[in-house]
């Protein structure tokens, strides 16, 4: 645009968009963390500020909660990692020509409403479900029970929900790779495994920064699947939030809590990202 | 922070000289892993795809069963079709989802094209766009509780136009930064060429520009429109009690126990989305979305 190099049209072309995301994003943003810190008199309006209200949550009790979301963040994260790596993996060089059926089929089922997804779950997990089914052909379970409700149903629906979002950027980084180097690589004489810590995790690992961040936080904050798939055995920082956002009068404990665990999350995928950065070899940049 | 970021979120699109070499010499190209290590990726990915698939065939096989799911197979029928398609409030339902889903898409690329089109006459936008990936970093549950206590605050009452807003921001966190990346990637010497030609800048964005933003705008759109038709947090905490969009329904139908009419209902959605599947590859963007 050397021709142009002011602008010839006003900024109000480009404020609509600026203005709604500032507006309905970064408002009610602050929104949340201002009203976690007010003290509401009876009569609505401001007393002053108060710490009351994050202090209420530092408890073991809820301190609990947000240390089972971890758990359940990472691990979801990890599980994802691990099958979406083999599956790009084969997407991207093992396929050729079919690999974009093979993408495709990743994506049908992700392009669906993930409640039917939940739904289909019932199908499988049910005491007289598929599993036990498959299980009893096998001989492997005399006396069914019912795999609802547990933990392990809320972390194979949260795997299977959140595994496109690890395969796509894997995906498009080993797509992009320039696969001479694995050839240079092979022919230089390192062993599969070396190929794999030396060259290609390092030229993937913006992808796998990407997948980290796209399982991770959607992930920490999730309360529908450990609600409908976990019954109500175990707290997670999503249910908390919607319990107290959609109570009556608990708005404020509501706002605080979501504050706390966000700075937890956002500390904890700082940390986990550091330790990315730190332990696989190659440029931050690649 | 620019380039980089809008990578590091997922939203790829492609330096053009990088692919054109490893596609020509990547797509018939094997990995060398030994025989083993093959089999080892191939059942592996065999499993993904069992993985992926086997809870949905199962269900679509139980939307033919004449009697509902803990039944063993007792017939073939398509009660459960008929059903679904007399059932009137999941039709208003997903009414309304197709009302919120078609207005956040048009809005937001409405408001792209606008910025875009700032940028293309020489407006720079570049610092401003850091504002936008904010999206990616914010749980969706984090958003929707604050555009809760923001509209409780401004008393916009709940209904279909807060979740038109609502799906609005998650549509601009898109559409944002893959369109510009796209707009940046575009080759100049057009525009230029078009300017020297005598065209106005004007002419040049709607002759030039916007044609070659097209497959991106559209695969943007599309990308929105699923993502808000299926968005369920966001509905949940901002959608009210008067108006129901159908994530909203498919989860009270859930609550209320195993029907097969909800099977029926997955068999449906599943061929929509395979037909919009269909027409985002058939666009055949270099902008990649994920």
């Amino acid at each position: 645009m050397k021709s142009l190099s002011k602008s010839q049209v006003p900024f109000s072309f480009g404020a609509p968009a600026m203005i709604w995301q500032v507006l309905f994003f970064y408002l009610p943003l602050a929104l949340i963390v201002i009203s976690s810190f007010i003290k509401a008199a009876d009569n609505g309006l401001i007393e002053g500020l108060t710490l009351d209200h994050v202090t209420f949550f530092l408890r073991p009790l809820y301190l609990k909660v947000i240390c089972s979301s971890f758990i359940l963040a990472i691990s979801n994260t990890i599980i994802c990692f691990l099958i979406a790596y083999p599956l790009a993996y084969f997407i991207a060089f093992t396929a050729k020509r079919f690999g974009n059926l093979f993408l495709i089929l990743v994506i049908v089922p992700f392009w669906t409403n993930f409640l039917l997804h939940v739904y289909a779950w019932f199908f499988v997990l049910d005491k007289d479900g598929f599993l036990n089914i498959l299980l009893k052909g096998l001989g492997l379970v005399q006396d069914p029970v019912s795999h609802l409700n547990t933990p392990f149903a809320v972390i194979i629906m949260m795997v299977y929900y959140y595994l496109p979002f690890m395969v796509f950027p894997l995906y498009s980084s080993l797509e992009r790779m320039d696969v001479r180097l694995i050839e240079a690589s092979r022919d230089l004489g390192a062993t599969w495994l070396q190929t794999f810590r030396r060259i290609i995790l390092p030229l993937t690992k913006r992808g796998l920064k990407a997948g980290f961040f796209l399982v991770y936080i959607p992930s920490f904050g999730e309360f529908v699947i450990p609600e409908l798939m976990g019954g109500d055995r175990q707290m997670f920082v999503g249910t908390v939030i919607a319990d107290y956002i959609l109570g009556e009068e608990t708005g404020a404990l509501g706002a605080a809590f979501t504050v706390l665990a966000m700075v937890f999350m956002l500390l904890s995928a700082v940390v986990i990202y550091w330790i990315i950065e730190r332990f696989i070899p190659g440029k931050s940049h690649g | 922070m620019g380039k980089e970021q809008i990578t590091a979120d997922g939203c790829i699109a492609a330096n053009p000289a990088l692919p054109e070499k490893t596609s020509e010499t990547g797509l018939g190209w094997r990995p060398k892993s030994g025989a083993l290590g093959r089999l080892g990726n191939l059942i592996l990915v065999a499993s993904t795809y069992l993985f992926l698939y086997v809870p949905l065939i199962v269900l679509l096989v139980f939307s033919f069963n004449t009697e509902p799911f803990p039944s063993p197979w007792k017939g073939f029928t398509w009660k459960w079709y008929v059903e679904l398609f007399h059932t009137a409030p999941l039709w208003d339902s997903f009414c309304n989802s197709l009302i919120v889903a078609t207005s956040s898409t048009l809005i937001s690329l409405t408001m792209g094209v606008f910025l875009i089109f700032y940028a293309a006459q020489g407006g720079r936008i570049g610092k401003f766009l850091n504002l936008f990936y904010g999206n990616v970093i914010v749980p969706e549950t984090v958003l929707a509780v604050g555009l809760l206590s923001f509209f409780s605050l401004v008393c916009i009452p709940l209904g279909l136009t807060t979740l038109i807003l609502a799906h609005t921001v998650l549509g601009l966190g898109l559409v944002i930064p893959i369109c510009y990346a796209r707009f940046l990637e575009l080759d100049q010497r057009m525009t230029e060429a078009s300017l020297v030609l005598g065209a106005t800048p004007f002419q040049t964005f709607f002759k030039i520009t916007l044609p070659l933003l097209r497959p991106a705008l559209l695969a943007t759109g599309l990308l929105i429109f699923i993502i808000s038709f299926d968005d369920f947090i966001l509905s949940y905490f901002c959608a009210g009690s008067t108006s129901q969009t159908l994530s909203l329904y498919i989860l009270s139908m859930l609550r209320s126990g195993i029907s097969p009419v909800v099977n029926a209902l997955t068999a449906v959605l599943l061929i929509l989305s395979s037909l919009l599947v269909g027409i985002f590859f058939s666009l055949k963007t270099r902008t990649r979305i994920f």
